[in-house]
Parts: structure tokens; sequence; C-alpha cells
């Protein structure tokens, strides 16, 4: 990676964080990093935020949404 | 490569699954929580919504905007245009799934704030800090959400609540709806064009577009539908129009207008196709909502077609009544009709008629500026309003063209109408009938002075005063030119000078002369008398008269003219004068005309011959001292017989003669030369060549009216002539008098003579003369006894004349106050100047 593309990605990044805190998502810096990378992956967002809201809402090992899955697609 | 993709997405996941396990306090099993975030993103592969990055953003902006934050809206959209313009390697690539992520992470937190508030808050207490409690954490947490907040309750659960109901209303629709929305949108669409669509079919019984009652679709659909299509309807027949008169168009008469009508309503369907390609379009595409719950229907749906519709129906009705209207109609009529259409108060209606009138009349107004400014009547379909009829070239004018009332349109008026037909009509007579090509320059001035250029398409509809100011000004340059044609080149005045001069007997002395040499000839039976021999007398009459010095042209114009004659008509009876006009004059002078000018002028030559009858009765009358020394010699009794018969002659003579001479004086003093003197005036003012017309007519009819010739004064006429022929026939009668008494001197001078010649003129007396000299052969007994038996029947003779005469007279003077004509006052007045007849006749 030259450092061009570096310094873009770290501007695109910060301006991504900007956006996240103006929504008051409530994620860092790093794991705003790795959603972006798996968004760029080409993984749907949609599911990337049930994952995001379940493992944050539910930290027990046996979270009662996993006998009812969401919408299918 | 595949699965080093895998890889890394597991590798990822992994850390963020520890991030964010990581950030709970109580850390559970990392493990479980890592299968459950693979489950969950393995199952959902596809997003629910278009990938459209600056849509989303859009959509979050609002809601920020909504939420009372505008400032953070505006950084918002700040921020996002850079984070957008970060291209190349390095940023970011997938975009919308990253604004998509924070939004839907965003909401999720908002719905679930005070789950997560208590959540978060909750281990914090230190009266919670207790691993007892842990497994009902969540339930306890919700339990205190509900508590803490009623309104909560709502938001609490809203994927499962509103979901399931949602579901349900899709499913109560998808059963009420056997056709979806899109699908009669389309069918709609379709309609519009005159398309049967899938569902929605024409229905020729209906006469409409139907959506059969089987679709299964609620009433409200049902009724919409049945509205939007009622501009398939109207498109139909107007369509239907316009092909229909395309089609037959050669053949048919269907006319420029009519095609200059179907050609505007064209574009007028065309700007439509516009308007249904655009919409059709427009039903393809989804429309951009950014909610996961309600499924983005298409962009169309009836009701926004409605609206659509809106505009266009309103035309399109306009259109099918204009079509309606038009169907039988063409021309200027047509013009007209859609006309009265364009008065209306609703600007976008005037608007759209205004702009297809002016295509409508660009035919018609282009007919009238050739026809004003160029005499052409370019109407191969008779659609002008002014129509044109094959005559002759002395009638052009009166009769060659008319205005057809059916197709002139409202918006020109009658008088405008007048104008640009008489406009015309002066060209074509100046071309066909005058000769001339002066009026071509006249036309050009006009169109310059107008504003106006000459070439085509000049006018329109809506600049009525620019048409208005181009027939003024058109019409004012023909008919001055016309007028300087008729007066200078065709010397209409001078003309019309020398018919009063001869033809109504103004000039004196020719109409003395003719009278004196034409005379004996007129005596003879009608048909021994050669025109010849007349038309020769005339001459004479013109070569020794003032006449000689007047323009040959004119003089050789006048012609002698024996009208059709019946048995026992005298040559007095059939002799006429008659004016030959050619060419541009006959339209003035026509054979009506000139008929009227001929009855008029026998009537004068009448009086003229009667005046001139006195006029020799007075020559042998007239007292001279020779006959009264003859009557010295004769006998007491017989002179006095003789003074009384010649008293009675000569009052009669008298009284014949004023009326007479004040009858002449009146019609030429009252009557002639007062419609003269008007008709010149009226001519100095005369604008065209009607206003001129009308002063001749005027002229001719008051000529008539005043000289008893009108057909009111029939039986005052007759009178007259009554009149005429007794004072004709007192000329015979006094002849025979004077004859007689020449005779009776001429015996009684030779008598008082010697009695020597007595045998020779007895036998040359006998020889000549075989009744009354008779008397001359006996002695001077007999001789004055024949005196006195001729003297009393000439006596009574003379007294039956008086007497018809009186009577004749009084009847004559008793009908005319009844006259209506003021001028016939004058007449009587004249006549009984002296109040001799009203005193005479106290009732009249």
């Amino acid at each position: 990676m030259d450092p061009e593309a570096a310094r873009t990605a770290r501007e695109s990044l910060d301006l991504a964080f900007h956006m996240s805190n103006m929504l008051d998502t409530g994620l860092d810096r790093h794991t705003l990093s790795v959603l972006i990378a798996l968004c760029d992956l080409g993984l749907n967002p949609e599911a990337l935020a049930a994952v995001v809201k379940e493992l944050r809402r539910e930290p027990s090992t046996s979270p009662p949404m996993l006998t009812t899955p969401p919408s299918l697609p | 490569m595949e699965e080093e993709e895998q890889k890394k997405v597991i590798d990822l996941v992994k850390e963020l699954v520890h991030r964010l396990v990581s950030q709970n306090p109580q850390n559970p099993n990392f493990e479980n929580s890592l299968r459950y975030a693979l489950r969950i993103l393995s199952s959902r592969l596809t997003p629910s919504i278009a990938p459209d990055a600056s849509a989303i953003a859009e959509s979050i902006k609002r809601r920020l905007a909504t939420q009372g934050n505008s400032s953070d809206a505006l950084t918002f959209s700040d921020l996002f245009s850079k984070f957008s313009s970060k291209t190349g390697p390095g940023s970011v690539n997938n975009k919308w799934a990253l604004l998509y992520l924070l939004k839907i992470i965003s909401d999720d937190r908002k719905t679930s704030k005070a789950v997560v508030n208590s959540s978060t808050l909750l281990p914090n207490l230190p009266l919670n800090d207790s691993h007892l409690t842990n497994h009902f954490n969540g339930k306890e947490s919700r339990k205190l959400g509900w508590r803490s907040n009623g309104v909560l309750l709502l938001n609490k659960d809203p994927e499962n609540l509103r979901e399931i109901s949602f579901k349900e209303f899709v499913n109560l629709v998808k059963e009420e709806n056997e056709v979806s929305e899109e699908v009669l949108v389309r069918d709609v669409l379709y309609c519009s064009q005159g398309i049967d669509g899938k569902h929605v079919k024409f229905d020729a019984t209906v006469d409409g577009y139907v959506l059969p009652d089987l679709v299964k679709v609620p009433r409200a659909t049902h009724v919409m539908v049945k509205k939007l299509c009622e501009l398939g309807w109207l498109f139909r027949k107007v369509k239907g129009y316009i092909s229909e008169s395309m089609d037959g168009f050669p053949a048919e008469d269907f006319g420029t207008v009519g095609q200059a009508f179907c050609s505007a309503l064209q574009d007028e369907l065309s700007a439509y196709y516009k308007l249904l390609a655009v919409l059709e379009a427009q039903a393809m595409n989804p429309i951009p909502l950014v909610s996961e719950s309600a499924s983005s229907g298409n962009y169309l749906s009836l009701r926004r077609l409605s609206v659509w519709f809106a505009e266009p129906m309103v035309k399109m009705r306009l259109m099918a009544v204009l079509v309606d209207k038009c169907r039988i109609l063409r021309g200027g009529a047509m013009a007209g009709a859609i006309h009265l259409h364009a008065q209306h108060g609703d600007p976008l209606v005037h608007e759209f008629m205004t702009r297809l009138l002016r295509r409508v009349c660009s035919p018609l107004f282009e007919m009238v500026r050739s026809w004003v400014l160029e005499g052409e009547l370019e109407d191969i379909f008779a659609e002008f309003f002014v129509v044109s009829q094959p005559v002759k070239a002395e009638s052009l004018w009166r009769e060659g063209y008319r205005l057809h009332a059916g197709m002139l349109p409202s918006f020109i008026s009658q008088s405008l109408a007048q104008r640009i037909l008489r406009t015309g009509k002066s060209i074509n007579f100046l071309r066909v009938c005058c000769d001339d090509r002066g009026w071509a320059d006249a036309a050009t001035e006009a169109a310059t002075a107008a504003g106006t250029t000459t070439r085509r398409g000049g006018l329109g509809y809506g600049e009525t005063n620019a048409l208005e100011s181009l027939v003024v000004e058109a019409a004012k340059r023909i008919d001055k030119h016309l007028l300087d044609v008729m007066y200078k080149r065709y010397k209409f005045k001078e003309h019309c000078l020398a018919i009063k001069r001869y033809l109504l007997l103004g000039q004196g002395d020719f109409v003395q002369y003719l009278m004196d040499i034409v005379g004996p000839e007129l005596s003879e039976p009608a048909n021994t008398i050669s025109s010849f021999k007349l038309a020769g007398l005339l001459e004479s009459a013109i070569r020794s008269s003032n006449a000689q010095y007047d323009d040959p042209d004119i003089l050789d114009r006048l012609r002698v003219k024996l009208m059709p004659h019946g048995t026992g008509d005298r040559g007095w009876d059939v002799f006429s004068l008659e004016y030959d006009a050619n060419c541009p004059l006959d339209t003035l002078f026509t054979e009506s005309v000139m008929a009227r000018y001929l009855r008029i002028f026998n009537f004068l030559w009448k009086l003229r011959r009667v005046e001139h009858a006195l006029i020799g009765a007075w020559k042998t009358m007239k007292p001279n001292c020779i006959t009264s020394h003859s009557f010295t010699k004769l006998q007491q009794a017989v002179k006095l017989q003789l003074l009384s018969t010649l008293r009675q002659c000569q009052v009669l003579w008298n009284e014949m003669n004023h009326f007479v001479t004040n009858l002449q004086y009146y019609i030429m003093f009252e009557v002639l030369e007062v419609s003269w003197s008007n008709f010149s005036n009226e001519m100095e003012v005369a604008r065209d060549l009607d206003d001129l017309l009308a002063a001749h007519e005027k002229y001719l009819h008051s000529i008539f009216e005043k000289s008893l010739l009108g057909e009111r004064s029939q039986p005052l006429y007759k009178s007259l002539f009554n009149l005429f022929d007794l004072i004709l026939r007192f000329r015979s009668h006094a002849d025979r008098l004077y004859e007689g008494i020449h005779e009776l001197q001429a015996r009684t001078m030779e008598s008082s003579l010697s009695s020597r010649d007595e045998r020779k003129t007895r036998r040359q007396t006998n020889h000549t003369s075989s009744e009354p000299g008779s008397w001359l052969s006996d002695g001077r007994k007999a001789l004055t006894q024949r005196a006195g038996e001729f003297l009393r029947t000439m006596g009574q003779e003379l007294g039956a004349v008086a007497k018809e005469y009186t009577s004749l007279l009084d009847g004559f003077v008793a009908q005319l106050p009844v006259q209506q004509h003021v001028d016939l006052k004058f007449l009587l007045f004249r006549l009984d100047f002296t109040e001799f007849y009203s005193r005479l006749h106290p009732n009249v």
C-alpha cells in the first residue's frame, strides 16, 4: 500500500467515523474499520447491522433471538 | 481465491465479534457469539434495497433535519460529499453499503435506546451486580422499560407487531386484487393511446374502455380506472377524426382550414404522446424509497396518474368537443365555430384555443391577404367567405362576388367583411373591366403602410387589428385608385353630364333643333320610319347646335333607338335617344339604369313635344294687325262669333301654356338640376365605387320620384299623359280653326276686291281643298253662313276640349297634394300660384 492510498484510506475512515458519530451509532474506530472492510468484501450491510445489534444487546451466550431468525432474503 | 476471501471474511468477523463482545463487561462465550454472527451473516445475502448511496444519504439527511438538528443535517451532507469524492485506491469502495449500515445501526439504536440504556446502565448499578440475576437481565430491563415509559410499548417490539400486521395487510390486498396496481397503470397508459390493455379493453357496446367485472379489484380502483380511461375514449375520437379526414383528403373536399385544424390537432397529440412516453418510463422505475418495511411500489400509481392526466384530460376533452362540432363544418364556418369555443375564462383553455386557432385560421387569413392585395381568390374548396360567380364583365361588380354568410367566422365583423369583399372586387374590376395595372402599386403601398409585408403568412389569428388595418389601408388606396381610373381615364363625370344634356334634354338648343327637324318625320306611322334617316337627322341636329363642340367620343355614343311598336303607333311613340356605355362604364350604366334613363327621356320628350306644339300653335295664333283688320268687313254676328271663338282658344292656350311651362320649369330646375347638383356633390365625396353607384342610384331615384315616374304616382302620371294628349288634340283643333280663319280671310279679301278672279279662285279652291273651301264658292251670304257654321262647330269642339281639360287638370291638381314627395308641393304651389284653382274648387 503506497502512502497515497493509505492517506485516502485514513481520511475516508475519518469521515466515516464522523458520520457514524453524528448518527450516534456507538461504534468505535476500530470496529468501524472492520465493518468497512466487510462491506467492501460485499457482505450484506443489513446482516452486518443485525450482527452489531444482536451482539451488543445480547452479550449472553444463548440469545433468545436465535430461535426467530430475521426475514429471509 | 474464493477460500482466501472467505477466510478473510471469517477473520474479520472474528475480529468484529471480539471487538463487540469485549465492549461488554459481561463477557459471554466468544465461540457462541461468533457462531451466531456467522449464522446471521450467511442468512442474508442480498440487501433489500437498490444500491444508491446518494438516495440513502438524502434520506439520512432528511431524517436529521426532521429531528430538529438542521445543522447536523448540513454537516452530514458536507461530510457525505467529501466522503463520496474520495475515490481511487485506499478509499471505501462500497460506499452505499457503509452508509446503509450506519443508518440501520443508528435506527436500531434509536428504537431500542431505552432498552440499551437500561441494559447498559443496569450492570453498573451495585444492587444488580449479581450473577443470579444475570440470566434474567434482559427480561428485567424490558419490564423496567415498560414501567418507565408506557409509550414505548409500541416501539418495543416493532418488528414483530408491525411486520405481522403489514404481512396480513399484504395478504388481504393480494386476495382482493387479482391484478396488481402496476399492471393496471400500464393498462391505463395503453388505453390512453387507444390500445387495448391486458385487462382494460375497449367495449363497443358501452362505447368506452372497461375493466371487466370478472377482474377482482376494489370498487375504488374500478371507478378510478374508468375515470382515467375517459382519456382513451377522447383520444380515440380525436385520432379517428384526424385519420378519417386525412384519408379522405383529396377525394372529399375537406378544405385547407380542415387540414390546418387536423395538423394542429396532430401537434397537440404529439405533445400528448411525449407526456405518455415520460409517464411510461416513470412507470417502470420504482421510487427510490429508503425504508426497510414498506416495499417500495412503482413510481406511478393510479392516483398519481390521475393527477398527471388532469391537464391532458382538459385539452383532450376540448379537442373532442371541437371535433364533434367541426365534423360537418368547413372553412370559415369551422374557424368561426372554434372561435366561439375560444371565448373562455380559463387561461389554460384560452391559450390552448388561441394556439389552435392560430393554426386553423392561417389559411383563411392567407386567403384574405391575397384577396385584398392581389385580388386572387385562392379558394379551391369553397371555404372563403367571398364567393365568385362566373358573370359577364358588365355585371362583375354587382353580381360577380358576394359574401357567403355561412363561411364568415364571427371574429370578422360584417362591415370588415364587406370591406374585404369590396377591396378584392375593386382589384378584379380594375383588372378585368378597366384593363388597369396601377392597382398593384397601390396594393404594395397599402401593405407597407399597414406594416405587414406582402409575403405569405404575415397574419394570424388574434391579430384582428392588424388585419383590419391592412384591409382599411388596402381598401383606401385601391378604392381611390379605382375612382381615379373611373373619373380620369373613363371620364365618368363627363359621361353623366352628357347623358344629362342629351338624354335628359338639358341641352336646349339641341333639343329644339332636333324637335324641329324630326317632327315631320315622327308624325308618320311608326312602321314607315327609317332609323337611318333619323340618325342622319340627329347628326344634323348635333352639327347645327352647340353640341358640335362636345367631345366626339361622347357624341359618337349618342344613338337613335326605335322602340318596338304596335299598330297605329306614330313615330313620336317609338322614338328615343340612347347612350352607349361600354365596358367599365356599363357597370354604372347598366341595362336597367339605361332603361330608366329611357323612361325619363320618353317623359321629357313628350313634355318637350307638347311644349313645342303649344309654341307652334302660338305662332299661328299670334294676334296681328292683318287678321284683326280683315275681320272688320265681316258681318257683325259672325264677327262676334269669331271673336268669341278666338278668345276661347286664346284662353285655353294660355291655360295650357301656363301648365306646361310650369311643369317644364319644375322638371328642369327643381328636379333635374337639383338632383344633378346633389349627385355632383356626392360624386366628389364618394370614396369607393359602391358610394358612386349609390349616389347614381339616388340621383336616378330622385328624378324618378319627383317627375311622377315612380310606382306611387302611376295614376298621376296617367292623368298627366291624358293632359298631354288633350293638349296635342287642342293643337290640331287650333290649327284647324286658324286654317279656317285664314281661308275665310283670304276669301273675304278676295270677294272684297274684284269678282273677276272669283271663278278662278273658286276653281282653284275647288281643286285644292274639298270641304272647307266649299263655302267659298257660294256668294257672300253663303260665305257668311258657312263661316258662322264653322265657327260654331269649332267653338263647340274647343268648348268640349276646354271642359275636358278643366276636369283633367282638376283631377291632376287634386291628386298632387296626395303625393308624398315634398317637392311636388312646389309644383302645386307653382301651378296654383294665384290660388285660381283652389278658389275655383274650394274642396281641393
